[in-house]
């Protein structure tokens, strides 16, 4: 397993509205997703030329108050190869959502917990496309159970692969 | 008056949860639901008390003040009973 990209709270991008704010805790840079409200944000990279096999991506969060209940994270790919006709300054072409398990907090707020997403709809990605990662958190709960209050508290992101 | 609507208790809710996070404080064992069905027993509560508590108030204060302020008055005292802190924040420090 080969770690491909590694996003943080300061090099993520942002759609027009429903974006968690970058804010800190204890001085550490987080992305605040809000516990009522579906927000989302996006990482831009260049497709590993090594990249193969099954994509995971690893979440790493804390609570920002809950230390209790659930939450579920939703994340989706948009790659796109050289020659495409995909318009990139007219709208998106993420493929469909992956989602995570609902996954119980940690017991104590400011604990981390890494959440894996299998990203088993990955937008026919190859080495060399540019793409996007896209992680929202369900907070209104439409596919996946999450019942924790309270902002979560992205901390970093991981792409993995199978090499 | 009526109880608060589900629009209004919702924003409390968000609210709530908005203002913990942001002060990074424990908000331990309770879920988005069990604190939604808390912000509506508060709520029923006061509307089930509020004549109550209109009664208990010395009756110059209770036929001169207006609802508002006589709201203001049972928020501070509560909060002055359990997080005087916040009650500095909205109306200053006091010697």
């Amino acid at each position: 397993m080969a770690t491909r990209f590694v996003g943080l709270p300061g090099s993520a991008e942002f759609p027009a509205s429903n974006f968690p704010q970058i804010t800190q805790a204890n001085q550490r840079p987080v992305l605040a997703y809000d516990a009522a409200t579906d927000e989302t944000a996006y990482w831009t990279d260049i497709a590993d030329q090594s990249l193969t096999g099954t994509l995971t991506l690893v979440v790493t969060y804390m609570m920002a108050s809950a230390t209790s209940g659930t939450v579920g994270l939703q994340a989706q790919i948009e790659a796109v190869s050289d020659g495409d006709s995909t318009d990139l300054d007219a709208g998106t072409s993420f493929d469909t959502v992956n989602n995570s398990a609902s996954t119980t907090v940690p017991g104590t707020a400011g604990f981390i917990d890494q959440i894996s997403i299998t990203l088993t709809n990955k937008d026919s990605i190859a080495a060399g496309d540019y793409y996007r990662i896209s992680v929202n958190r369900d907070a209104d709960g439409s596919a996946i159970t999450d019942s924790a209050t309270g902002d979560l508290s992205l901390l970093a992101v991981e792409l993995r692969d199978a090499a | 008056m009526a109880v608060l609507s589900n629009a209004i208790r919702l924003q409390l809710w968000r609210g709530l949860m908005r203002y913990w996070s942001a002060r990074q404080e424990q908000v331990a064992g309770i879920t988005k639901a069990d604190l939604q069905a808390a912000v509506n027993a508060a709520d029923d509560w006061a509307d089930a008390n509020a004549a109550a508590y209109n009664t208990a108030l010395p009756a110059t204060f209770r036929t001169n003040a207006t609802a508002s302020q006589k709201a203001v008055l049972l928020a501070m005292v509560i909060l002055a009973r359990y997080d005087p802190n916040l009650v500095r924040a909205i109306i200053g420090e006091v010697n």
